[in-house]
């Protein structure tokens, strides 16, 4: 259906020849597209498929719902604060300066009871509140480069404060988040016998393969005036200092866990945990809270429900949605597409009022 | 508009030879084309500004913000502090800002598909092809060397697409963003449907075939303007 160059056949004159050959249709090329002719389906939301769908997705969220509650409740958790207990009672008046002396006696030891039977893995992580792993310039202060690989080592202009020491020799490695890192340690024992802690595989397997060099080594880490954190053994490779990789990965939220290790034991119910806890991090002078967690897990993760009970709820609402449209059905059934249901036509004069 | 327009529109009203009705002949896809012919009240739709208004404008940004408010308090309270898969791993910023991208890209894909009146295959092709090309991206980007994608290294394919969690959060999110719109279309359409809608469900019923219900539709739908060859009418009666 080419139409350009054919004369217009609305009329008029006919001209010259000579003009005839320039005259060029205006009337536009034709394609399925432009004449918005193209092959379509055109639902439409019909009574029946509004209570359809939510019936549909009533019946698949409820049982999603349960199938994750369930598997949440599943989970055997144990939280247990411990910031405020370790502190002795001398200096419970000044925390701050007990958690700063180098010579005070940061051991503390705590015992609690397994409610049910913890299957293992059970995975230990300390969790710590109203610490802003988030904030803009901290999540900044590190340099990957350097981590990566010894070569990058003197890559340190995005570390600032913490890039280099007095005497501008570079910090490995370098940056706030590696300078804060968190540095309790907790030792646990079930009837006098040790449980040993897994320390392996703690941390992501990209982090530890490809963006922790295997040959980059701690330098001049903690050697300033101001400790913030843990100190590294300096002859082992980045890649193989999982807390670290395990700290470096900055939280999203300002309470967090963070996984310290893996009791490959099972815990049995009525257990008595004895923890020896080292509180040397100082959450104390801008009000953090520490906790330990132990935890078991499921195919969902760990102990929270707020998934399965949102499925129900939204999966009942959807429910409760479909039969108040199938009640408004049944009561005021209105041909579909019938105008005299319009409120501007209930009026029987029409528009001649 | 002019008056030699309105001219036109009048005579194909009312004038009764060619009052009619599609030729039944004709291909089933030609339907808007029809619909002109046997509605052509349709245009006023566009002359009226009934399809922009405020009202319109300010439901979509509301209906935006609520989608935005939802899809973050979820995802952040449902990736909150336990672990978030069987291996006891912990979601931090990264997979955050995953999975929240990932319900951002479903409910505006799925929005546009809700929306959407008149289904090509283009716009199958451009909604779905979105969602699949946002997959694509976090694994293409997610497989470059960390030095040029930095946290979003295998960040889909080692920590996220294992995670039923990660997919359970995707759909629950997802839905319960649509809710509301999908509430407001079935209620707008089912109670105070617009002329077009109108239009599109009488010719999916087959009613577009008797003119007598054409005619109907037509002479009620007329609403009382100032201007326009309602206007016209009124006060000509005769004139036609």
């Amino acid at each position: 259906m080419s139409s350009r160059g054919a004369a217009s056949s609305s009329g008029g004159p006919q001209l010259g020849t000579s003009d005839s050959s320039k005259r060029i249709s205006k009337k536009p090329k034709y394609s399925r597209f432009t004449q918005q002719e193209l092959p379509a389906c055109k639902p439409i939301l019909t009574p029946g498929w509004v209570i359809a769908t939510f019936i549909a997705v009533g019946i698949v969220f409820i049982p999603i719902g349960l199938a994750s509650l369930f598997a949440s409740q599943r989970v055997v958790e144990i939280v247990h604060r411990y910031d405020e207990e370790c502190v002795p009672p001398i200096f419970s008046g000044d925390q701050l300066a007990f958690i700063q002396s180098s010579i005070t006696n940061k051991t503390c030891t705590k015992n609690f009871t397994v409610p049910k039977q913890m299957k293992g893995p059970v995975y230990v992580y300390y969790q710590l509140d109203n610490f802003y792993q988030n904030h803009r310039r901290y999540v900044k202060s590190r340099s990957d480069k350097q981590l990566r690989s010894k070569a990058g080592e003197l890559d340190i202009s995005t570390c600032k404060p913490e890039a280099t020491t007095g005497n501008n020799s570079p910090i490995v490695p370098c940056g706030l988040i590696a300078w804060s890192l968190f540095n309790d340690t907790y030792g646990f024992s079930v009837k006098n016998k040790v449980l040993n802690v897994s320390k392996k595989n703690i941390a992501w397997k990209s982090d530890q393969e490809h963006k922790f060099g295997s040959d980059v080594y701690p330098k001049n880490f903690q050697s300033g005036g101001l400790i913030g954190g843990g100190k590294l053994n300096a002859s082992i490779p980045l890649s193989e200092q999982e807390d670290l990789i395990v700290w470096m990965r900055t939280a999203a939220l300002p309470t967090f866990r963070k996984l310290y290790g893996k009791i490959e034991t099972d815990l049995e119910a009525n257990d008595e945990i004895t923890v020896v806890i080292q509180n040397n991090y100082n959450t104390y002078s801008f009000g953090g809270r520490k906790r330990l967690v132990l935890s078991t897990t499921s195919w969902i993760g760990g102990k929270n429900d707020f998934l399965g009970i949102a499925y129900l709820t939204v999966g009942g609402f959807c429910i409760f949605l479909a039969i108040g449209f199938l009640l408004l059905y049944v009561i005021k059934p209105r041909p579909l597409g019938d105008p005299a249901f319009l409120s501007w036509n209930r009026n029987p004069s029409g528009i001649m009022n | 508009m002019s008056i030699v327009k309105q001219d036109w529109l009048v005579r194909n009203e009312l004038d009764p030879n060619r009052l009619a009705c599609p030729n039944p002949k004709a291909d089933v896809n030609q339907d808007n084309i029809q619909n002109l012919g046997v509605f052509p009240l349709l245009y006023q739709e566009g002359v009226q500004n009934v399809l922009l208004s405020w009202f319109q404008f300010l439901g979509w940004a509301f209906n935006g913000v609520l989608n935005a408010i939802l899809i973050f308090f979820f995802c952040s309270r449902a990736m909150e502090h336990p672990a978030f898969r069987k291996g006891g791993e912990v979601a931090e910023f990264e997979i955050l800002g995953t999975v929240m991208y990932t319900c951002i890209v479903w409910v505006v894909n799925c929005q546009i598909a809700l929306s959407t009146n008149y289904f090509t295959l283009k716009n199958h092709c451009y909604i779905w092809g979105s969602i699949i090309s946002w997959y694509i991206f976090l694994l293409a980007y997610g497989a470059m060397n960390p030095i040029i994608s930095t946290t979003a290294y295998k960040v889909f394919i080692e920590a996220c697409a294992p995670a039923p969690s990660y997919w359970l959060l995707t759909l629950f999110v997802v839905i319960t963003s649509l809710i509301p719109y999908f509430t407001y279309r079935s209620i707008q359409l089912w109670f105070f449907p617009m002329y077009h809608q109108m239009v599109q469900w009488i010719s999916k019923d087959g009613q577009s075939d008797d003119p007598q219900y054409c005619q109907m539709v037509r002479q009620r739908l007329l609403r009382p303007t100032t201007v326009g060859y309602t206007a016209i009418w009124r006060q000509h009666p005769n004139a036609f």
